[in-house]
């Protein structure tokens, strides 16, 4: 297809007056309805002292997160989750990026592939942690059983948390190469061909080409990642339950604990407002890298 | 040589994922008194039993239907909604576009625990308890900002000269969207769509709060119900996550097939 | 699913959006015609007619009963399962109870839940259902958790408690010595033989259960008179030996820090255990065709620390009405159908519930069905209850904190405890 010459600029008037926010319309207020009120609610209470046994609800300000500074179980549970994130999210993208490029190549049978990777990812989390459970076992477990060892994969200080690292890898990089698989696609083949001309290696190639192209749709990836693993609750629920000596307690089981089973609604909502702030802080720092590659 | 070697990585590749799903399989065959012995590591003689009981006395098929309807209907919703406010977004060159894609970022950033509190009280308020509607709204809200953000992204790499090209040849915006971009971004569109559709069909918290029948209930809610008070019937939870997983594989099967050839994408791009 | 359907789903989510805003809730008007109540719980082990059996009863003798809440006489009772993981019906109960729902009338509610809920103020007062020359005919140690500041706040339903399964064979084996009565001698008879000592050593409530049947069969104690008592000489010997059990004696798989009743209970039931810490519950499924061990099991008291009684926790559900009921006096009658001797006494043949009343322990038919009734008898009556207090969850995070540190190495006994005492002196402190 041919380059259109030049756009007279009575279009771009065209293109204003269609009023883009008409078509923002629907989505803003879908999620408008659905999540002002809950998240708003949220941060209300994390300013209250509200005990639902014995139906306490006072506002006492910051007073929550003066607690948080001092809790060394939020702190524990802190290190947990930022060291559940980097590496699982690490891993994934790198395992997701290898696959994608795998799998991107022509071969027979390529659909085929493409469906079977999927088959983590469809898999129910809740499911798939009862099957990994089930898998880790450390007296009749599949694991152990090919390894020939005892490890006490779910229940020793040293091996659960890399062990529910190990189930998010399997679970999710198909999530990433999925994405990264669709995002190969848009880069034009002859990016390819002009660097084989130039006799670049396949490695320049990736650097040079790959790279840069799928950079945008790598850190979408890594923003919803991130704020994924940050937030990691099905998995370890399921596998651990925080165990063993709090070692797999994540920010959002911490969580989970003081809201549902402790019921102090004001503390447990200023954990999940202070993972709110963290994820939020995290994020930004990618959009702006994202900001200053499409610019 | 070298091509053994690449077929080697994909047959590697084809073990990790389906590895633990296999597992599975050979311990939803296996009779209830070998579920925990290895070895041996495979049944002697395979079993049906435990996907004869999951049918059995439990509305499974029901519950699959279930799920079926609420992820679909998310799916629709999330894209037909989602690729709109993409659109805009990324080819209508809408200001605050930034500020935008944040806000709706934002609202995936809480954790769903946090949550599902209020937005109870909003379904029940609606008297969309123990409806599928509760799930597909829920579902297609938190899907959202996902879908607009891997839409914008695809839709960034379709050149604005298409878009205009259309308007030139007298489409409206609507038109140029439906007509021109949204073709263009197949690939996009389907990879968002089976990332939605798996997010709903797999969601559990909000599925165990908003239900509590099976009119509503999903199969991760269902699958949870097959223990009782103290035991776990291992067997029927595996057989029944080889049967729910299947619908998923044959889905996207046939998806991935309709994207891969003759990519206007890339062509177009070039 | 048509376009009515659609169209309405659409309506009622717009309206949603603006009652929502305008902070108003309304429920459809009650229906004009007989009361139907709705009954929540875990699913039943075994057979589901059951219960259906026993609902169908129970409308059958209210069919000409007319109630304040309609004009129709009788009642109806749609009975919804739960998922049986307690904290998943944890969760449900307060996101429901907390909004003020009245789409439960009656629910199973667990023994450590009910002076929560009651002090939360989500449960009705249900005294004059069991007053207090009735309270007898129930062991002691249910109707002291379901009673709170002298009320009753829920009816006990069926009753578990701790203890120890052996295998006979072995011991027979062994020079016919008898179950261990004490945890030394427990710890030599497995170490000799050699074959494991099994329990629920994984990071949850079950964790605290095991725990405290140590640290009471010690003399030692969690509260006392309000008070902390935690870090004491006694729980700190208690704590070690557990954690001796697993590091120095090896009698108890270092896996024991994942497991729940379920594992346990396959381990034993594989042969590879000779001494097991469970429920009743076990006993069925070791018992039954096809069982390995089958034949080959006994059931008795848990043992104990020399010059101290053996000590099993209290487990079991009861029967709460939801405060917000809008049938409550049918709801009050429902309770008292089912925890009535003879609905106890159809649970008891069918699926092999404990009956709460004392008197069942005695009934030839239930006997026959459940041997194992008379040695449970003994064990149900010295059961205690975890400490009863509206806090006790937010004690026993504490403690299945520290005390599975202590299992896993992470703190040292006389570690964990310290920081349990302070924890829990804390915690009673904020919420004085």
């Amino acid at each position: 297809m041919g380059r259109l010459v030049s756009i007279p600029s009575t279009w771009e008037l065209l293109v204003r007056d269609s009023r883009p926010a008409l078509f923002v319309l629907p989505a803003g207020l879908i999620i408008g309805a659905i999540t002002v009120y809950p998240i708003l609610y949220v941060l209300w209470l994390s300013l209250h002292e509200r005990l639902l046994i014995g139906n306490v609800s006072r506002f006492i300000g910051l007073e929550n997160f003066a607690r948080l500074w001092n809790d060394a179980r939020f702190w524990n549970a802190l290190g947990n989750t930022l060291y559940f994130t980097s590496v699982s999210v690490a891993l994934e993208v790198v395992l997701g990026l290898a696959i994608a490029m795998l799998l991107h190549r022509a071969f027979k049978g390529k659909g085929f592939m493409r469906a079977i990777v999927l088959i983590p990812w469809a898999i129910p989390t809740v499911v798939a942690a009862k099957m990994w459970e089930w898998m880790y076992n450390g007296d009749f477990g599949v694991f152990n059983y090919l390894l020939g060892a005892h490890i006490n994969w779910l229940g020793s200080a040293a091996w659960a948390l890399n062990a529910a690292i190990f189930l998010d890898v399997w679970k999710t990089t198909p999530f990433v190469a999925l994405l990264l698989m669709a995002g190969l696609h848009t880069i034009p083949k002859e990016l390819y061909q002009a660097a084989k001309v130039d006799g670049a290696s396949p490695w320049v190639t990736f650097l040079r080409v790959t790279l840069p192209l799928l950079r945008p749709l790598l850190l979408v990836v890594l923003i919803f990642r991130t704020i994924d693993a940050f937030r990691v609750f099905d998995t370890i629920y399921v596998l651990t339950g925080g165990g063993p000596g709090n070692t797999t307690e994540t920010l959002s089981i911490y969580a989970y604990k003081v809201l549902f089973q402790t019921l102090q609604f004001g503390y447990g909502s200023t954990l999940a407002v202070t993972v709110f702030f963290l994820v939020g802080l995290i994020t930004l720092v990618y959009v702006r890298a994202l900001r200053a590659g499409t610019t | 040589m070298k091509r053994a070697g690449f077929y080697l990585l994909l047959a590697l590749v084809a073990l990790y994922c389906l590895g633990p799903f296999l597992w599975q399989l050979i311990t939803s065959l296996k009779p209830a008194a070998e579920l925990t012995h290895l070895p041996p590591l495979l049944p002697a003689p395979p079993t049906g039993t435990h996907y004869v009981a999951i049918f059995e006395g439990y509305p499974f098929l029901r519950i699959i239907a279930n799920s079926a309807i609420v992820a679909a209907a998310s799916t629709l919703l999330a894209l037909a909604v989602g690729s709109l406010a993409a659109f805009a977004l990324a080819q209508l060159r809408m200001r605050g576009t930034m500020v935008l894609l944040t806000f709706a970022l934002g609202i995936s950033m809480f954790p769903p625990i946090a949550t599902v509190s209020p937005l109870y009280l909003l379904i029940r308020a609606a008297h969309m308890r123990d409806t599928l509607w509760a799930l597909i709204m829920t579902y297609t809200t938190f899907a959202l900002p996902l879908a607009i953000w891997v839409l914008t992204s695809f839709f960034r790499g379709i050149p604005r000269e298409i878009y205009l090209a259309a308007r030139v040849d007298g489409c409206t915006a609507l038109q140029a969207f439906y007509k021109v971009i949204l073709p263009l971004a197949a690939p996009g569109l389907a990879a968002t769509g089976i990332l939605v559709f798996i997010f709903a069909w797999n969601e559990f918290l909000y599925a165990l709060t908003f239900t509590a029948t099976t009119a509503s209930r999903t199969i991760p809610v269902g699958i949870a119900l097959f223990p009782g008070l103290h035991e776990v019937p291992w067997g029927e939870i595996a057989a029944a996550s080889v049967v729910v997983t299947i619908p998923v594989v044959v889905l996207a099967f046939a998806f991935q097939r309709r994207i891969v050839e003759g990519l206007t994408a890339g062509a177009v791009k070039g | 699913m048509g376009n009515k359907h659609l169209h309405n789903g659409l309506l009622a989510f717009i309206v949603a959006g603006c009652m929502a805003v305008a902070g108003c809730t309304k429920e459809p008007p009650p229906d004009p015609n007989t009361i139907t109540i709705t009954f929540k719980h875990s699913k039943l082990f075994g057979d589901p007619a059951a219960l259906q059996t026993l609902i169908k009863e129970f409308e059958r003798e209210h069919q000409g009963i007319v109630f304040h809440t309609s004009k129709e006489p009788g009642i109806r009772v749609k009975d919804e399962t739960l998922p049986s993981s307690s904290d998943e019906q944890h969760q449900f109960y307060v996101i429901n109870l907390e909004a003020g729902s009245s789409d439960f009338d009656v629910f199973a509610i667990d023994v450590i839940w009910v002076a929560e809920f009651a002090k939360a103020g989500w449960l009705r007062d249900l005294s004059k259902l069991l007053p207090a020359q009735d309270r007898e005919e129930f062991f002691r140690g249910p109707v002291e958790a379901v009673t709170l500041d002298d009320r009753v706040y829920a009816i006990p339903w069926f009753i578990d408690a701790g203890v120890l399964y052996y295998r006979k064979d072995l011991l027979a084996k062994y020079g016919g010595v008898p179950p261990p009565r004490t945890w030394g001698k427990l710890v030599r008879i497995a170490a000799d033989i050699p074959k494991h000592d099994i329990w629920q050593g994984k990071q949850y409530e079950g964790l605290v259960c095991n725990v405290l049947e140590y640290l009471w069969s010690s003399g030692g104690a969690v509260l006392e008179d309000g008070k902390v008592v935690i870090d004491s000489p006694e729980n700190r010997e208690a704590l070690k030996v557990m954690v001796d059990l697993v590091r120095t004696y090896r009698v108890t798989p270092d896996l024991v820090t994942t497991l729940t009743e379920e594992p346990s209970r396959e381990i034993f039931g594989r042969g590879k255990a000779i001494f097991m810490r469970n429920w009743p519950y076990a006993w069925r499924l070791l018992e039954q065709d096809g069982s390995p061990v089958k034949g080959k099991v006994g059931m008795t008291v848990l043992p104990h620390f020399p010059k101290h009684p053996s000590a099993a926790t209290l487990g079991g559900w009861q029967l709460a009405v939801n405060k917000n009921s809008k049938h409550p006096e049918a709801a009050e009658q429902f309770v008292a159908f089912m925890t009535s001797a003879k609905a106890q006494k159809h649970l008891g043949l069918t699926v092999g519930f404990q009956p709460t009343r004392k008197a069942l322990y005695e009934d030839a038919k239930l006997l026959a069905a459940q041997p194992a009734l008379a040695e449970l008898y003994k064990i149900f009556q010295r059961a205690r209850p975890r400490p009863v207090s509206p806090y006790y969850v937010l004690l026993s995070q504490a403690m299945q904190s520290e005390f599975s540190a202590a299992l896993a190495g992470v703190k040292t006994p006389e570690e964990a405890l310290s920081a349990l005492q302070s924890q829990m002196e804390q915690i009673l402190k904020r919420h004085k």
